[in-house]
């Protein structure tokens, strides 16, 4: 079981899971911390919900991707869920929230705000029909997550502020 | 004067043996290079090999058949993002190249390991290089050397995992197995090229088809993904459907008949 922290968010991986916390690089804008997390090898360039992974998913297969917004997303009414979903049911996963439909595949997104931070949790399943083994893997994972409050620079609000 | 002579005699007798006696340690010590791929020239008058091409040294499971299991490598990009790398869950191999900034036998797989087309190696190979921690090393130093064509991976304990002796160093796994295939020194990028491929082809014909290769789980996993799915179309263990007697059982709304 491997445990990957960045960005101040950590990962303890459950065994068979790989993946990565980054920031990516943008010549415009602000970019925020990316999680992403897969039962099979991620490749290297793909997108941050997945786009070039989730072709490559076998149906025992789970994505996931832990997604932070900016803070001018807190205290909107879609992230006003405070902490993360306590655990999916296989009744949570559609084939109808995949960011793309791929036959077979089903997915689940979930916007909320943890630790003064705005995310959303998006996972794929590699067959809806196996939902029942591979949830767990999903709930599993999620659990394994911990967030850390930003820094107090990235928070408007805690900014130093002039009399 | 007879005695001169014979002082003379036992002189160059002597000298004659210590000069045997160095040749012969000469010769000892060039063959102990030779055999260490350092010397110069073989005095069994095989040819001699290019500049620098030491010779790979890699273990493989018939001359050590309990490597272990690989674990996982997890640590930090040079640029300074998390990054785990799970060695056992596909099919493929994946060759792990420990490599430094700082050696000088490092430069040539730095290149190598990052260029699919210079290195051939087999298709459904996945190449990471891991070096050690930002304690040990000197991130910008790895950075300018990463292309992010592969996954580059500080991780000082990863070394420790796999007991790593020195750079560069190389471990090839089974993702079927999780386990090590082959590890050791190498010097020479053709040849460890070689020994993935050898690996690849003994691994293929002892498989058999084994595995995930198709995207669908293999062995215990597969049957316990049929009974999962059996289980929610509501048939268990003993179900009649599972027992067909007759061809009526097995296509109970008919057959179909090709049309001409």
């Amino acid at each position: 079981m491997a445990t990957i922290g960045a960005h101040g968010i950590t990962a303890r991986l459950p065994d068979g899971f790989e993946g990565r916390i980054f920031v990516r690089q943008a010549s415009v804008g602000v970019t925020y911390p990316v999680g992403q997390f897969a039962t099979f090898p991620i490749p290297d360039g793909i997108g941050d919900f997945g786009s070039g992974a989730v072709t490559l998913m076998g149906p025992s297969d789970v994505f996931a991707t832990l997604f932070e917004y900016g803070p001018e997303s807190l205290g909107t009414a879609l992230f006003a869920r405070q902490g993360r979903p306590t655990g999916f049911s296989g009744a949570d996963f559609s084939p109808m929230t995949l960011r793309r439909g791929i036959p077979g595949q089903s997915g689940t997104q979930w916007f909320f705000t943890e630790s003064g931070r705005p995310f959303s949790f998006y996972a794929v399943l590699g067959s809806h029909a196996q939902r029942p083994a591979l949830v767990p893997h999903v709930n599993t994972l999620l659990s394994s997550l911990t967030l850390s409050p930003a820094a107090v620079a990235d928070h408007p609000g805690a900014r130093p502020r002039w009399n | 004067m007879v005695a001169l002579v014979i002082v003379s005699t036992f002189v160059v007798l002597v000298l004659g043996i210590l000069v045997a006696g160095l040749l012969r340690s000469h010769a000892d010590i060039l063959r102990s290079l030779h055999e260490l791929g350092v010397g110069v020239g073989d005095p069994s008058a095989a040819p001699a090999p290019a500049p620098g091409a030491n010779p790979v040294t890699v273990t493989t499971p018939a001359s050590s058949p309990a490597l272990g299991v690989a674990p996982a490598v997890a640590g930090v990009t040079p640029t300074g993002d998390a990054r785990a790398i799970a060695v056992d869950n596909s099919d493929d191999l994946t060759l792990l190249g420990f490599l430094s900034s700082g050696c000088t036998g490092c430069a040539a797989f730095w290149d190598a390991l990052q260029d699919a087309g210079r290195l051939q190696l087999p298709d459904r190979t996945r190449v990471v290089i891991v070096t050690k921690g930002p304690d040990r090393e000197v991130p910008s130093e790895v950075r300018l050397r990463a292309t992010g064509q592969v996954p580059v991976v500080m991780s000082t304990d990863a070394w420790v995992d796999y007991e790593v002796p020195g750079s560069p160093f190389f471990v090839l796994v089974d993702g079927a197995t999780g386990r090590k295939v082959g590890q050791g020194v190498a010097s020479q990028v053709g040849q460890l090229a070689e020994l993935v491929r050898r690996a690849e082809h003994d691994r293929s014909s002892a498989a058999g088809g084994r595995g995930r290769g198709d995207g669908s789980p293999g062995g215990p996993a597969r049957e316990a993904a049929a009974d999962e799915v059996l289980a929610a179309a509501g048939i268990f263990p003993g179900d009649a459907s599972l027992y067909p007697r007759t061809l009526d059982d097995v296509f109970p709304h008919g057959r179909a008949v090709p049309t001409e």
